[in-house]
């Protein structure tokens, strides 16, 4: 049945593999995915530890729901402590590898130590290998994926692979599988390039073994249903994430020329129906029907005729509005490029315009970049610096450091123009008019972070009785809750409301997109209660899922915390409070965050998690989650 | 899980779905569009939208008639002395 999945423990420097069962508790105390991995971090990983030496550990989960037939059920988790941050690692795609990685046998992986050469893990039918991978050791992410296909003579082979960027140790740079699926945040494939591994490959043909098939199967008919007839899912059909940038760049809500401006008027080439034009079709994950992953291929210039997917929302910011371009091409090209090499788009894109804001300020010169016209606008100049960064040459080499060690080593004041919080740079989105959306960036584990908690629904406008039935369950909350986005009350339960949303979907391996994220009438507790029991035999309450979900955002800050955060990172940059924004309709023109106010909020927030104001977990609520053992060494 | 929630949540969501119209992103009122529109003003506040279809059925906002919007903005702002809240 699906719940007898077993976690691998591999030893790189020894070469060993040892397997071991899960116990059913701690199933459902964490789930899996996100979950579980936080538990085998906090309990695996020596405090302090290197995030790029053989004391860091590299986690492969598969959610609980993966490979069953419930909709969406494709994520795989990674984790580790991020060479980007100090902190969390943590990332996770969609694809085909995580039911093929559940199907040959195993739902986690506990990698430890360093290769003294390239390898990669094959893990099939219940066996893993670990085989040497000096022939793939160079290869872009998407041809290693085909290489080991080759070399194992099976077409049916799914791979997570690190491109160059993880093999040059670029701090955010990602694990990847099929063209551009990307466990993209927080560095993840600089941990496994400081492995010396290079892939893992799975193929399997063990039945997963469903609970309760039929009644499993007529439910998801019902999931589906009520996920493909939204709006949402509708326009995602067609333009995938892209479609976001209709409200945000016209709302006035993204990050322009780094941080100088919040909407970038009149730059139609790079507005989703114009990318939408160079399409040749969409793909979609494993039993997902949204299908939001363009196809297409890259038309004129050096690249010309290369098959790419994508892109995502992120890219329009990471190659369009943030570093001032309006062309699609750029957009087009950058993801290609940032796929190939096995790079974070978004931290990709915000390392090239604050270096952009830096040139334009002065601080940056062209005897600092070798020539290089790192002007706004510059197309060329954006490409130039993506292939620089993956191969760690010229400036590229000092930006493939990430936001705080980059500023570190350019000096001056360069670390005030940084759009980032601990270490970790924000999406292309600008959060002064939203308190929500702020309080959410920098309160987040991971650090500057939209998928860690979004409450994006804030900005419809819904009416109080309907944010009370979305936020009053499954755990009661009478607190003010107001449609307003520019208020600061009620919006600390919002924030938490959506952590707990978004940690239950990453411990059960289903999409982001299947949840109240950018949709109210999406999916939520109740339906992934009934999800979990017809497809896996346990029986677990909304508030259970709830709990689950708080164990695994609860081990994030204690192991943040062992690694040394403070209550002073839980904040924003500086022109969050000191620049007003400049464009954008009346609601967000001349916005900017308030200290005071938003100090108070960080004290609710802090509240409400039943936190101290250091930020750290109180005894009774650690007792309360059961992780006061912890680490408890069960697994 | 309620047993209204098990029994009809499906059927429920679909039937409560709004298509053929979207939100002005100024007043939030719904606005329907005529068929192929390419650009329309909202009624209730005089915004005015590009529209995209993502079906022949279904528009959405594409993004601002720039002038009109930043005149009206502009505008407003004056009037308001920025609308701070």
């Amino acid at each position: 049945m699906a719940l007898k999945r077993k976690i691998a423990y591999i030893d790189l420097t020894n070469r060993t593999v040892k397997t071991a069962s899960i116990p059913i508790e701690l199933r459902k105390k964490f789930l899996g995915g996100r979950g579980l991995d936080m538990y085998l971090l906090y309990n695996h990983m020596e405090p302090g530890a290197d995030a790029l030496g053989p004391g860091n550990v590299a986690l492969v989960s598969a959610g609980l729901l993966v490979g069953t037939l419930a909709s969406a059920s494709a994520r795989i988790h990674l984790a580790g402590k991020s060479p980007l941050t100090g902190f969390i690692g943590s990332a996770n795609c969609g694809g085909f590898f995580a039911p093929e990685m559940r199907l040959a046998g195993f739902d986690h992986l506990v990698i430890k130590g360093k290769a003294d050469k390239p390898v990669y893990l094959w893990i099939h039918n219940g066996d893993i290998e670990i085989r040497d991978a000096g022939h793939l050791w160079g290869h872009n992410a998407q041809d290693s994926q085909t290489l080991i296909r080759e070399e194992l003579g099976d077409d049916d082979i799914q791979s997570l692979t690190i491109g160059v960027a993880g093999e040059n140790l670029v701090r955010f740079s990602c694990v990847m599988t099929s063209m551009k699926n990307a466990a993209g945040r927080t560095g993840i494939g600089a941990i496994w390039g400081s492995k010396n591994l290079k892939a893992v490959a799975a193929r399997g043909t063990m039945d997963i073994g469903i609970a309760h098939p039929e009644e499993a199967l007529d439910y998801n008919k019902e999931i589906i249903t009520q996920v493909t007839s939204a709006k949402v899912s509708k326009t995602m059909q067609k333009l995938g994430t892209m479609f976001i940038w209709g409200t945000t760049n016209t709302t006035g809500l993204v990050r322009v020329r780094n941080f100088q401006s919040n909407q970038i008027p009149h730059a139609d080439d790079i507005e989703p129906e114009s990318i939408e034009e160079e399409m040749i079709g969409t793909a979609g994950c494993f039993g997902c029907q949204v299908h939001c992953r363009g196809r297409y291929f890259i038309k004129g210039g050096p690249y010309s005729g290369t098959y790419a997917e994508g892109p995502e929302y992120t890219s329009l910011g990471a190659f369009g509005a943030e570093v001032g371009c309006t062309s699609k091409q750029t957009v087009l090209v950058g993801n290609h490029l940032v796929n190939s090499y096995g790079m974070d788009t978004l931290e990709t894109g915000s390392m090239i315009a604050w270096a952009m804001e830096l040139f334009e300020k002065g601080i940056l010169t062209e005897k600092d970049t070798n020539g290089l016209d790192l002007s706004f606008g510059n197309n060329d100049a954006v490409i130039e610096a993506v292939n620089q960064i993956a191969h760690r040459e010229g400036i590229g080499d000092i930006l493939a450091e990430g936001p705080l060690r980059a500023a570190e080593k350019i000096g001056q004041n360069s670390i005030q123009y940084l759009i980032h919080v601990k270490g970790m740079s924000n999406l292309h989105s600008d959060e002064r008019p939203t308190p929500a959306l702020s309080l959410n960036i920098a309160t987040a584990s991971r650090g500057a972070d939209h998928l860690r908690s979004r409450p994006a629904i804030d900005l419809y406008h819904l009416p109080e009785k309907v944010l009370r039935k979305i936020f009053g369950n499954p755990v009661p909350y009478d607190g003010p809750l107001t449609s307003d986005f520019r208020d600061y009350e009620g919006k600390p339960w919002e924030v938490i409301w959506q952590e707990m949303c978004y940690g239950a979907v990453d411990c059960l391996g289903i999409c982001k997109y299947h949840t109240v994220f950018l949709g109210p009438n999406m999916p939520n507790f109740d339906e992934w209660s009934k999800l979990i029991y017809l497809n896996t035999g346990l029986e677990l309450s909304p508030k259970d899922i709830w709990d689950s979900a708080e164990r695994c955002y609860t081990l994030e800050k204690l192991f943040n915390l062992r690694e040394g955060q403070t209550r002073d990172m839980d904040w924003l940059p500086d022109r969050y409070f000191d620049e007003p924004t400049d464009k954008g309709l009346p609601v967000v023109r001349g916005r900017s965050i308030d200290r005071e106010k938003f100090t108070k909020m960080i004290d609710e927030y802090y509240k409400l998690h039943e936190w101290d104001k250091k930020g750290i977990p109180k005894k009774a609520k650690l007792e309360s989650l059961g992780l006061n053992n912890e680490p408890s060494h069960q697994l | 899980m309620s047993e209204s929630t098990k029994k009809n949540t499906d059927k429920k969501t679909v039937k409560g779905r709004t298509s053929g119209q979207f939100r002005c992103l100024y007043c939030f009122k719904r606005i329907t569009a005529p068929p192929g529109a390419k650009s329309t003003t909202c009624p209730h506040c005089g915004y005015a939208w590009r529209i995209s279809w993502f079906s022949p059925g279904e528009p959405r906002i594409r993004g601002p008639v720039w002038e009109n919007n930043e005149a009206m903005t502009r505008k407003i702002m004056a009037e308001s002395k920025g609308g701070s809240k």
